[in-house]
């Protein structure tokens, strides 16, 4: 894999050439600030922007996706005909430029959650069709931010291409053969040389000091902070708080809770089982038939939440579930945030060790 | 001593699922036999395209579909020793698909899945005396053990079986509960919290029955299936029996969406209850704060 | 076909709006008239039929004298349908119960509005009959009425979102209108919607009703953060919901100086009352 160098007034050539066989994604301009969407004409692309209501995981696992057709007599279920067929949505070849790097963190905690245990081929055969074209972020995108504390802010090793702005110019660094091809075939990327290598270093080792720490505790120490403070009292008091809207897990680029539904069309025959965004953070998530919910309380969901974020996920996929993006800080009317969450548990640990 | 420690993550092989790769795909299986079982539940024979066998062990679930209703999780209630081209199932009449399933008739088409989980580890059990207490439609996952056993009846010590039910007219298998109470080599027990004129057995929760049996700590194996409400009771019970927590299985009953590890609903502590469940030891659960 | 389902519509105090939306679904999906038989529908036919199975009732009771009327609805339908926020909520008619009836004749009418006009505080259906299904919004979505039908003539129970609109709003990706300093009353409200108000940059205004968990406490305090007063957040609450918040006792989150039907003259309106003719 080798470095490439890009002036960045030709970037807009490099998107253009794309188009012509690809869908390309990436951040555009909304009213209200940024949000992924299809790049129409290369001068959308934004960037510079700082954040998106929803990460770029909607390209991943959209919001609805339709897992199989059916044939079925709906009006007397069962009795009928009965057919399904899987179906393999959109699989046009797209490519998604500008992704931070807390967000390709998400993508790889998706690779490894979809791809681990029972193959979902729904996720693989899309995930293929994506190629993943990252930024280097240089400053926080906000306030909300905490990715230098979450270890995120440098890029995983998902990427296919991924860019650093260095004076005037990007810098291309190639995560995959696919990336480098793509390059070499739709742009007028050089080799960067070594002098645009010492450029890089310089950018990426002066970014740091403009990021800043939040979490009082390293996060290694989440998963061990947040079994001691399972009992703590801090989760009543964000449970009596919390909407149980859902915002926090929608906007949240590693959530991937799914509800699977019945679509029926109207001849009451055809139809499409999909599956769409759920949450843990709702009252029917943990509901079971018969009556007996298992979190019943907003305060256990807020803590469920947490506890996924911060040990569940890591326990299973060896990365932990927050990514220090802030969206849901951000989405948030109530002032939960994860950084303020665990904090407030470090210290009540620190006063009341063992809840 | 007893060897718990047999691998956790364990999980079923995908079946071909009409050749495709979904996981989420159904396959089209018929009811071929449907037997009113009590007011709320009804016993169905499930046949797989071209008489396939299930291939389950007891405490495994499969996914139940209706391509236009929706999918549930259902337990597996027939027994590997009597699951050849048709499966069992016990289903309650309890929510919304559960609703519709309950108007099927012989040859109506149902979608499966499955199976899923890991089961009760049988392998664990043999040579042990076997302790299964069961309550309300848990009778179901735990009919598939007990006929296991009752199958292979050699391989295991004694068989022990209580049984509680909220009043005697939610008794489920009575027949088969009278053939236990008939044999020699299996210990069986009934009770209902509500007794009415024709009952004459035990009344009361299903742990007053622990007052009727003694057991050999040493050598006992404890299996419960029940409404959650129940666990933290029976293994009160079977605690002051002297079990240890690796000594005793539960099965969690929990919302499941998927089957397969991916739609979170299922989850428990960090595990999902559709892979690595449903049945845990206590010495496991006791890990999980979210278990009981 | 002769057994498909007999249903009918009715109104009471409404706009008509939602029987307008189920006209404009059947013209997308024309399909639904292979399932069902409308045998009654004064907007749309002329005919009329007094044998049905399913009643969809649009509108509020307002009048003691349409009681009997619904009644006879109901014991004619094997299941009744709550039509839109006004049959289910009670709706905006349930505004006018922010002041005793008189007052309200009196404003409405004139002086002799008392005597010439029938009136009583605007209640949902269900105050006067059981309701077996409700169809929210004002007006309804068109595929949640489809969706909901679908159930019915499946033999299950129609079922509505039991969450709030946010999650509607976050999978269409909005910007968050309270986060913009636009009062949203999302936070509280049932989803189903797709969040249509907040897509084209209008606050919600609660018409779905409240969904189990709604968090008043905490809606009242984002509200607060818009400047808005502790009046103008009860009339928020209780725009399409007042029957609701009035009748959840002392779980009303309300305050009390706004617990509701004062008897004193209605305040000065931009909009002229109607007079009698001269």
């Amino acid at each position: 894999m080798s470095l490439y160098i890009l002036p960045k007034d030709q970037l807009s050539a490099f998107v253009e050439a794309l188009q012509a066989s690809f869908r390309v994604v990436g951040p555009t301009q909304t009213e209200t600030g940024y949000a992924f969407a299809d790049i129409v004409d290369p001068e959308q692309l934004e960037l510079d922007y700082d954040t998106t209501v929803l990460p770029p995981k909607k390209y991943f696992l959209p919001q609805r996706e339709v897992l199989f057709n059916f044939h079925a007599n709906a009006l007397e279920p069962g009795t009928g005909q009965l057919e399904v067929e899987p179906v393999f949505q959109d699989v046009t070849p797209t490519v998604i430029f500008g992704v931070h790097t807390c967000d390709m963190n998400g993508i790889m905690l998706y690779d490894k959650v979809f791809a681990e245990g029972f193959r979902d081929e729904h996720y693989m055969e899309r995930r293929d069709q994506i190629y993943v074209i990252g930024i280097e972020c240089l400053t926080p995108c906000d306030d909300a931010s905490f990715c230098k504390d979450m270890g995120t802010l440098t890029a995983p090793p998902i990427y296919d291409l991924h860019m650093t702005e260095v004076n005037g110019s990007y810098l291309l660094d190639t995560g995959s053969e696919r990336g480098e091809a793509l390059l070499l075939e739709y742009s007028e990327a050089k080799m960067a040389k070594s002098e645009d290598m010492q450029l890089l270093g310089r950018t990426l080792s002066a970014k740091w000091p403009h990021f800043r720490h939040r979490l009082k505790m390293s996060r290694d120490q989440t998963p061990s902070l947040l079994s001691l403070g399972y009992d703590a009292h801090i989760w009543e008091d964000l449970g009596e708080r919390c909407l149980a809207c859902g915002s926090c897990t929608n906007v949240c680029p590693t959530c991937f809770c799914f509800d699977v539904q019945d679509e029926l069309d109207i001849n009451m025959e055809d139809g499409e089982r999909v599956r769409v965004w759920d949450s843990c953070q709702l009252h029917e998530f943990a509901l079971v038939a018969g009556g007996h919910n298992f979190r019943e309380s907003k305060a256990s969901r807020v803590r469920h939440r947490l506890m996924r974020k911060g040990k569940y996920i890591k326990q299973v996929h060896g990365l932990l579930g927050c990514t220090g993006c802030g969206r849901c800080e951000r989405a948030c009317l109530v002032d939960i945030t994860i950084p303020g969450t665990l904090n407030a548990l470090y210290e009540e640990m620190q006063l009341e060790p063992g809840g | 001593m007893l060897d718990a420690t047999f691998n956790l993550s364990t999980t079923t092989t995908p079946r071909a699922f009409n050749g495709h790769t979904s996981i989420y795909l159904p396959v089209i299986a018929t009811i071929e036999d449907v037997q009113v079982e009590s007011k709320l539940e009804k016993v169905y024979d499930v046949r797989l395209p071209g008489g396939e066998n299930l291939g389950h062990s007891p405490g495994q679930f499969v996914m139940v579909s209706l391509p236009g209703v929706g999918e549930a999780p259902i337990s597996v209630m027939s027994s590997p020793s009597r699951t050849h081209d048709t499966f069992r199932l016990c289903i309650r009449n309890a929510g919304d698909l559960t609703n519709v399933i309950h108007k099927l008739e012989r040859g109506d088409r149902v979608g499966i899945r499955g199976p899923f989980g890991r089961g009760f580890p049988i392998e664990v059990f043999k040579g042990k005396d076997v302790l299964i207490a069961a309550g309300g439609l848990g009778i179901a996952p735990a009919r598939s053990l007990i006929d296991q056993i009752i199958d292979n009846r050699a391989d295991f010590g004694r068989l022990i079986i209580l049984y509680g039910a909220r009043n005697p007219s939610e008794l489920l298998f009575r027949d088969a509960m009278a053939e236990w109470e008939e044999r020699d080599d299996v210990e069986a027990l009934v009770t209902v919290d509500r007794a009415d004129d024709t009952w004459l057995g035990h009344v009361g929760v299903i742990t007053r029955l622990f007052e009727h049996i003694q057991i050999n700590p040493y050598h006992t194996v404890a299996i419960t299936v029940g409404p959650p409400i129940m666990y933290r009771f029976v293994v009160m019970e079977l605690s002051g029996k002297g079990l240890t927590p690796e000594q005793i299985w539960m099965s969690f009953e929990r919302r499941m969406k998927c089957g397969v590890g991916k739609c979170g609903h299922c989850q428990v502590n960090h595990r999902y209850a559709c892979q690595e469940g449903p049945a845990w030891t206590y010495a496991e659960a006791l890990a999980f704060e979210e278990a009981l | 076909m002769s057994n498909k389902p007999k249903i009918a519509f009715f109104d009471f105090t409404s706009c008509e709006g939602c029987q307008l939306t189920v006209i404009d679904a059947l013209q997308t999906h024309l399909g639904l008239l292979d399932l069902v038989e409308i045998v009654q529908f004064r907007e749309a036919m002329t005919e009329k039929g007094e044998d049905y199975q399913i009643a969809f009732v649009e509108g509020s009771c307002t009048r003691k004298s349409d009681e009997d009327r619904l009644r006879q609805i109901r014991n004619q339908a094997d299941v009744v349908v709550a039509l839109g926020a006004c049959a289910h909520l009670g709706g905006i008619n349930s505004m006018k119960n922010r002041w005793t009836i008189e007052n309200v004749q009196t404003y409405v009418y004139g002086q002799n509005g008392k005597e010439a006009y029938e009136s009583y505080p605007a209640r949902p259906i269900s105050a006067v009959v059981q309701v077996d299904a409700v169809i929210p919004g004002c007006p309804i979505d068109r595929f949640e009425f489809l969706r909901i039908v679908q159930q019915m003539l499946q033999g299950r129970k129609p079922k509505l979102p039991d969450y709030p609109l946010c999650v509607e709003c976050k999978l269409a990706e909005n910007a968050c209108l309270n986060t913009l300093g636009k009062p949203c009353l999302g936070p509280i409200t049932r989803a189903g919607c797709d969040a249509i108000c907040p897509t084209y940059g209008d606050g919600c205004e609660g018409c779905r009703g409240w969904h189990p968990e709604a968090n008043f406490e905490h809606m009242r305090e984002i509200l607060r953060g818009h400047g808005l007063s502790e009046e103008d957040i009860d009339a928020r609450f209780t725009m399409f919901n007042h029957y609701q918040m009035e009748h959840m006792g002392e779980d009303s989150p309300l305050k009390p100086e706004a617990v509701l039907s004062r008897n004193e003259a209605l305040p000065s309106s931009d909009f002229a009352a109607p007079q009698e003719a001269d």
